[in-house]
């Protein structure tokens, strides 16, 4: 099922930012809100894992119901998981479309990585506190 | 101890009313302050000394290599990216820009991805703002548009708007109307006399029907408009003419949005004809706690103020070529230094892709996921807890920040000012 994606501040990922390895911050940046009506068609339970797939890439989830969400629409809070399937395109502005990606979305069996995996996919090396 | 007037440096509000309670080395209670202000003072998850990576191994290091190492992968790069700074304060941004200048870098600040879109617009128009001292005290209409403060602004409607009684609103709460404009139903969105949900992408064709009405021709509108009933907009319109002092404070809903610069210019195009009615300002919600000490800071030495290419020798600025995403898109930059932000987390993967394969070097207090993509990470003093600085509130207004405890880390200043008399004396300048 086809939804646009949009990323923005919380306050959980604010209060968060400066504890980045930690399950709080990963728990937020990971956590993917959808109307209520959109999980009851994709048979998605609350806090069940979730693929959101973007021409970009993909990347695991988990799903929680925002009844503030529009149907068709999710919301990510900004951070390292929303943009893994983000594109670099900036149009000659500078501007990546953080709030405007298209993306498929699908319930998954699959667990949600750790944010220094999400790095090292793209060449980085975990450092452990 | 208790210390009093301590500036938050968290977000652009820059709170500067915050009671800390001290004890030796820690704070140990934050009064006044929100969410996001707690969480920073009591923080303790500091990096506690430089590290370095060699292929898959992380290994201590000392500060005087850090700095050594950081001065020669500069030096020995051919288009150095220098990027961050709006977690730092302005004493450390003016070492930086003029340590761009020498080595023929590119610098930029995390308003490439934030308010950057709001800096062009305004390069186009102009920006009709004021300070929030004016907002508390005489706005009685408040718009934000695309906008959260409720979750990252957190005391701008305590402070400045909805429940900040002022000198000529003594019930604000009761006095003001608040209008929020988002595409979905946010806290803010919550508490709003109006709520407009704009459908996504929609936002400048919104601000166009807003002026048509403003200037007299919403008769020729539609009913609809981008799932707006045309008649919200006229009760909008005449909410926001009737004010004797608005004030419209717009965020990444305009900024990231389809449209983007064009999006913000349509909006102060829009206060523009609101200015025909009344006195009506607008400004943007800058989001880190000195990115607008960024602007300032790049401005008043280059003349630019993000996305600063000092490849040519002179100052040239492009946005969509001299922006950082575009930069690391292209797989451009050589080196990367990072000061005070976390691109790692706010930058697409591809961008975070090259940033791994060229000797990234961080300065930061913190672990975050740039620590993972970089080669070195230097520890610093917080601004605002165990550092000072200067640094410019959302609105343009520099505030000293204040150091609260002592201690043993070096500031962002001490660090690059090492870093620059290094490069300094090799390029002989």
């Amino acid at each position: 099922m086809r939804f646009l994606l949009n990323t923005g501040r919380t306050i959980t990922q604010g209060s968060n930012v400066e504890h980045k390895n930690s399950e709080a911050y990963r728990e937020e940046a990971s956590t993917c809100r959808m109307n209520p009506v959109d999980m009851m068609e994709l048979d998605i339970e609350e806090r069940a894992s979730i693929v959101v797939r973007s021409a970009h890439g993909e990347i695991v989830m988990q799903a929680i119901p925002d009844a503030g969400q529009a149907r068709g629409e999710v919301f990510v809070c900004l951070g390292p998981y929303a943009n893994h399937i983000v594109s670099p395109e900036t149009h000659c502005t500078g501007m990546p479309d953080f709030k405007a990606t298209v993306v498929d979305i699908e319930p998954t069996t699959e667990g949600v990585w750790p944010i220094w995996k999400l790095m090292e996919s793209v060449g980085g090396c975990r450092y452990e506190d | 101890m208790k210390i009093e007037d301590v500036v938050c440096t968290f977000c652009g509000c820059l709170c500067d009313d915050l009671v800390v309670e001290v004890e030796g080395d820690r704070v140990v209670s934050v009064e006044n302050g929100c969410t996001l202000a707690n969480k920073k003072f009591m923080g303790n998850n500091r990096l506690k000394t430089p590290i370095k990576r060699d292929g898959g191994n992380w290994e201590k290091v000392g500060l005087d290599e850090a700095i050594q190492t950081t001065a020669e992968v500069l030096l020995d790069a051919d288009r150095p990216l220098l990027y961050g700074w709006s977690g730092t304060h302005g004493e450390a941004q003016t070492i930086g820009v003029h340590m761009a200048e020498l080595l023929g870098a590119v610098i930029d600040n995390t308003s490439t991805v934030c308010h950057g879109p709001s800096i062009m617009a305004i390069q186009e128009v102009g920006h009709p703002g004021c300070t929030l001292g004016q907002v508390k005290n005489r706005a009685d209409v408040i718009v934000y548009w695309g906008s959260n403060p409720i979750e990252a602004h957190p005391r701008h409607m305590s402070r400045y708007t909805t429940y900040a009684d002022g000198f000529f609103l003594k019930e604000a709460f009761h006095e003001r109307k608040v209008i929020v404009v988002d595409i979905r139903k946010t806290e803010t969105a919550n508490i709003a006399d109006e709520f407009i949900m704009v459908e996504p992408g929609a936002d400048y064709a919104l601000l166009s029907a807003l002026r048509a009405i403003v200037r007299g021709k919403g008769d020729m509108l539609p009913l609809n408009i981008c799932g707006v009933e045309r008649e919200q907009l006229f009760r909008v319109a005449d909410i926001c003419k009737s004010a004797k002092f608005g004030a419209m404070f717009f965020g990444l809903g305009l900024t990231m949005s389809r449209g983007k610069y064009k999006n913000i210019r349509n909006a102060i195009e829009l206060v523009e004809e609101l200015n025909r009615h009344t006195k009506f300002t607008i400004s943007p919600m800058r989001g880190h706690w000195n990115v607008y000490g960024s602007n300032e800071v790049f401005t008043w030495i280059s003349g630019y103020p993000f996305a600063v290419d000092f490849a040519r020798g002179i100052a040239f600025y492009n946005p969509g070529e001299t922006t950082s995403v575009d930069i690391l898109k292209r797989g451009e930059c050589d080196a990367c230094l990072v000061v005070g932000s976390d691109p790692g987390a706010h930058f697409p993967r591809d961008c975070c892709r090259h940033l791994a394969g060229i000797p990234t070097i961080q300065i930061d207090p913190h672990v975050n996921a740039t620590t993972h993509l970089s080669r070195l990470q230097i520890p610093v003093a917080v601004t605002g807890i165990d550092a000072e600085g200067t640094a410019y509130r959302m609105d343009g207004v520099p505030i000293r920040t204040r150091k609260v405890i002592e201690t043993t880390y070096p500031s962002d200043s001490e660090v690059l000012e090492k870093i620059y008399q290094i490069i300094r004396k090799e390029t002989g300048s």
